[in-house]
């Protein structure tokens, strides 16, 4: 995640909600890594601030509902990652705010919020994120002249041989060793499309090999965030990481809680899977 | 072989197959060929020669065939609704099970 933030506020410097934006963007500023951005300048000499817009998520601050920074970002197509109007914090807080620049507790408590806002949208932001598992260890048996690797915990299954692994809010979907194993090499991957909604057990994309084509059925509801997109160049890593570099799209869950009711934890799938293959006989 | 239950329910107290629409089926077999769970049933002397001859042995939310049926003649239950029929199935036998 980019820590790295850069703060525009508004220039409103005759009025209170000017100056509250103002002063919030100047304590950002210090207490964190956080780069300040005039808007006039900004609006004179765009390119002085180039390589910190690159580098650093924009943070907006907006006085009243006039917008003028938000508009400022908009008319030099500059994409904001988060912006707080002052003037509604303070509504929320039922704290009318003068003409007049004053300082008053009121006000200190204005600016509060609006920090508190920002930093609380960066956490959401944060927990939004999906985080690799250290190690994933596994468990193994074997049939025939095969082995089946199926992870010791933190996967769920479906009885359709695909995995979910949560973090957060957020999860990622595959399939098991057993339907890597069962297609053998692996030519192509038909992701989904990223913001598409799906419920549990609508199909997610599919994967093809010389033998079949598999259609990857969702343990999990939720929205499309991100498909693994090395898989383009290499629909190897599958086969021979299909719990982990072989993952194929990233999802924000709506209710995992309730998906749960239909999965497998590890030990069940390996239960599960262990009479599987020896109904079926691979 | 088929599997005999999913997720703890009997196979045979959820619904789900291919529904075929013979006013379109062109009798390609490629839903035949495709599926590997012998589903289907191919008799060359019956009126449509197709027939979904084990409709337990289809795996449950699979829809793999209809995509490769050019004509579209394969359909597939409501899926929420079966979602939440094994749902309730379940349960209720949990709740039979706490109760005995
Ligand atoms: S794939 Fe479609 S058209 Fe072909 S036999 Fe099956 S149902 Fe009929
Ligand atoms: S849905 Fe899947 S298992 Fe069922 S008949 Fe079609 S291909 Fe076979």
């Amino acid at each position: 995640m980019s820590e790295l933030r850069c703060v525009l506020p508004c220039n409103g410097l005759d009025k209170c909600a000017g100056d509250l934006s103002r002063r919030a963007a100047l304590e950002l500023a210090q207490s964190e890594n956080a780069a300040l951005i005039c808007p006039v300048l900004l609006n004179q000499n765009r390119s002085r601030y180039e390589k910190v817009l690159a580098d650093a998520n924009l943070t907006v601050i907006d006085g009243c509902n006039t917008r003028c920074a938000s508009k400022l970002a908009g008319d030099l197509e500059l994409s904001i990652n988060d912006k707080v109007n002052v003037s509604e914090v303070a509504k929320a807080l039922e704290i009318k705010l003068g003409v007049d620049i004053q300082e008053s507790d009121d006000n200190r408590a204005v600016v509060q919020a609006v920090l508190a806002k920002i930093n609380s949208s960066a956490a959401d932001q944060a927990e939004s994120e999906f985080i690799e598992p250290e190690a994933v260890e596994y468990n193994s048996f074997s049939h025939g002249k095969f082995i089946f690797k199926v992870p010791q915990n933190n996967y769920f299954f479906n009885e359709n041989d695909c995995w979910v692994t949560v973090s957060g809010k957020m999860a990622r979907v595959g399939v098991s060793d057993y339907v890597q194993q069962n297609l053998s090499d692996i030519l192509y991957v038909d992701p989904p499309e990223i913001g598409d909604e799906f419920e549990q057990f609508d199909d997610l994309g599919s994967i093809e090999s010389s033998k079949a084509v598999f259609e990857i059925v969702s343990p999990v509801s939720g929205t499309v965030v991100a498909v693994n997109t090395s898989l383009n160049d290499a629909p190897e890593q599958v086969n021979e990481s299909p719990y982990e570099k072989g993952w194929l799209v990233e999802v924000k869950l709506r209710d995992f809680s309730e998906d749960q009711d239909l999965l497998h934890d590890c030990p069940a799938y390996f239960e599960f899977l262990q009479r599987k293959v020896t109904e079926i006989d691979v | 072989m088929s599997e005999s239950t999913f997720m703890g329910v009997e196979r045979d107290r959820i619904d789900w197959s291919p529904r075929i629409d013979f006013t379109k089926c062109n009798d390609c077999m490629d839903c035949v060929k495709f599926c590997p769970h012998q589903v289907f049933d191919v008799d060359e002397n019956a009126k449509p020669k197709l027939s979904v001859k084990n409709p337990n042995n289809c795996v449950v939310f699979c829809r793999a065939c209809a995509k490769t049926c050019g004509p579209d003649a394969i359909s597939f239950p409501d899926k929420p609704e079966t979602t939440k029929m094994i749902k309730a199935i379940r349960k209720a036998e949990k709740e039979a099970a706490k109760n005995e």
